[in-house]
């Protein structure tokens, strides 16, 4: 039996930035992982790569025994892999609503024949949908801002509203790009909360975190990234009492 | 009472090309300036087909010319796949500047700068229709079922997805959803509305010369879809309707016939740019 999700050897440069050197790590199905190093460590391009956003130069990624490296992000979800985005990447014309709806996987009408020729199947299965969508809002605690439009949201707000769109997908292993950062305390308990509530429906979930007490709180398991490589693996515990990491984090170690 | 039919007439021909252009610009993002030569190629075919030794009758030309023109547009929409925004406009300009030239030099195919006289009148099921009036009825159901399928892909998950894409491509991507069908479906949409509104455009006037799907044209579409409202059924209704008024208001006042058409195109520009400036949402619309 091999792992959940089984990161191996991976390899990508930006010109001449090496951005990650033989990264490989595992997952496994049901925990909170948190990815943490110093900036421009790699974590984001770890997550571009795994959802199809960038193609490593050499390296594999596996989920379920199922090779996903060289498949198109639409692919990747489908697959059961989302993500957020560090800088959010809402739609903030749209509603709240509208922004969990395009993440339902296989709606009908998604498609101009379906929708000019059969509207009244369309309707109903929007119906539907929409009722879908209000349940993932109601999970995330956005309920009430359903109909608002994105850009009147909190910024904390906003942050919920990515995870629910994630949520949307259907997605089992959920990829999170710092969901907590930039949160006043209020809202950072509403994120932990989630996260924990987000574990006890059978997601896993990959994290990337700055914060040292979120991640005490949160992880089963640290990942600890330095120049794109994987300096470290193990409990919270482990990796924040190890002064060495301890020294690559808060500077001083080049 | 002709006047008025032959202004409902092209102002709803021109409504469908609105609701082209629209699709396109307003509510995916792609910035065309080459909407009237596919409108143009949809014309022409339909002129062909049903002026051919063995002519065809309107509905089959029309259903040809639609698909011609969706191939057409899907074609010269692929570019925004790559290149976006503003690099799109200029191959979108090129790409006008092109068929412009193609209407005009290639004088077996288009009858060149002279154009192409005698095409006949549309039958419809049988019902030859030869009148204004029933040129009217025509173009009113045309324009009302391209109006129907307008609406109804807005509040279907489709206009939700298009307009999603027009916010952010990447995260539509992420989200799951496959951004380069979303673009090519509604690309040919807004071909199957340009080239149906050439054959009817066509087959009204009986004559067409490039000029009627020239880069003036294409601003032209432009300028409604801004005056009108980017992005509403409403704003792709009004647009037409109002700007191609402005001639007609024009005949009553007292200024030279040699100067009216530039007089016209002067208008069509400042209203263009007063819009932009001072009420970006047009009249019935959303901030493009």
């Amino acid at each position: 039996m091999n792992a959940y999700m089984q990161v191996s050897g991976l390899d990508h440069r930006f010109g001449g930035l090496h951005a990650l050197q033989d990264c490989s790590f595992t997952i496994e199905h049901g925990r909170i992982t948190c990815l943490v190093g110093p900036n421009g460590a790699g974590k984001t391009t770890i997550f571009n790569v795994i959802t199809g956003f960038l193609q490593p130069d050499e390296g594999s990624v596996a989920f379920r025994d199922r090779r996903l490296d060289g498949l198109r992000p639409q692919a990747i979800v489908h697959a059961g892999i989302a993500r957020t985005f560090q800088n959010l990447r809402l739609f903030a014309d749209l509603t709240a609503l509208d922004n969990v709806m395009i993440g339902i996987a296989g709606q009908f009408g998604e498609e101009p024949i379906g929708a000019i020729f059969r509207p009244l199947h369309t309707a109903r299965a929007q119906k539907r949908r929409r009722h879908e969508a209000l349940g993932t809002l109601d999970h995330v605690g956005l309920a009430d801002r359903a109909h608002d439009v994105v850009r009147n949201l909190s910024y904390g707000e906003q942050k919920l509203l990515t995870v629910a769109r994630v949520l949307a997908t259907g997605a089992e292993l959920l990829l999170l790009d710092e969901p907590a950062s930039g949160l006043s305390t209020g809202a950072l308990d509403a994120v932990m909360a989630l996260l924990r509530r987000l574990q006890g429906d059978g997601k896993t979930l990959l994290v990337v975190e700055h914060n040292t007490r979120v991640v005490q709180q949160i992880a089963d398991e640290v990942l600890f990234l330095h120049q794109g490589h994987l300096m470290a693996q193990g409990t919270p515990e482990r990796i924040i009492s190890d002064p060495a990491l301890a020294e690559i984090y808060f500077g001083g170690a080049l | 009472m002709d006047f008025l039919y032959t202004y409902i007439v092209l102002a709803e021909i021109y409504v469908l090309l609105g609701l082209s252009t629209n699709l396109l610009v307003g509510i995916v993002g792609i910035f065309s300036v080459s909407q009237a030569a596919v409108f143009g190629v949809g014309a022409y075919v339909v002129a062909h087909l049903m002026m051919a030794a063995d002519p065809l009758s309107f509905i089959p030309s029309l259903v040809i010319a639609a698909a011609c023109c969706v191939a057409l547009n899907i074609l010269v929409t692929l570019p925004s796949l790559r290149v976006s925004g503003d690099y799109f406009v200029v191959t979108s300009f090129g790409i006008q500047l092109l068929a412009t030239a193609v209407f005009i030099n290639w004088t077996a195919g288009t009858g060149g700068a002279n154009g192409l006289p005698g095409i006949p009148p549309p039958d419809v099921f049988g019902l030859s229709i030869e009148t204004t009036q029933q040129y009217v009825m025509l173009c009113t159901a045309a324009s009302a079922l391209g109006c129907l399928a307008f609406w109804l892909i807005m509040r279907a998950p489709f206009g939700r997805l298009l307009r999603a894409i027009r916010e952010d491509e990447t995260a539509v991507a992420a989200a799951g959803k496959n951004v380069l069908r979303a673009k090519v479906s509604a690309a040919a949409l807004a071909g199957a509305f340009a080239g149906t509104a050439g054959g009817l455009y066509a087959t009204f006037l009986s004559f067409i010369d490039p000029f009627s799907f020239d880069l003036d044209a294409s601003i032209l579409l432009l300028t409604m879809i801004v005056v009108g409202g980017a992005r509403t059924l409403a704003g792709s209704i009004v647009g037409p309707f109002l700007l191609l008024a402005l001639p007609q208001v024009l005949t009553l006042v007292d200024i030279p016939t040699t100067i009216a058409a530039a007089a016209r195109q002067l208008i069509y520009g400042l209203l263009l740019i007063a819009f932009m400036l001072f009420r970006p949402q047009g009249l019935a619309g959303e901030r493009l």
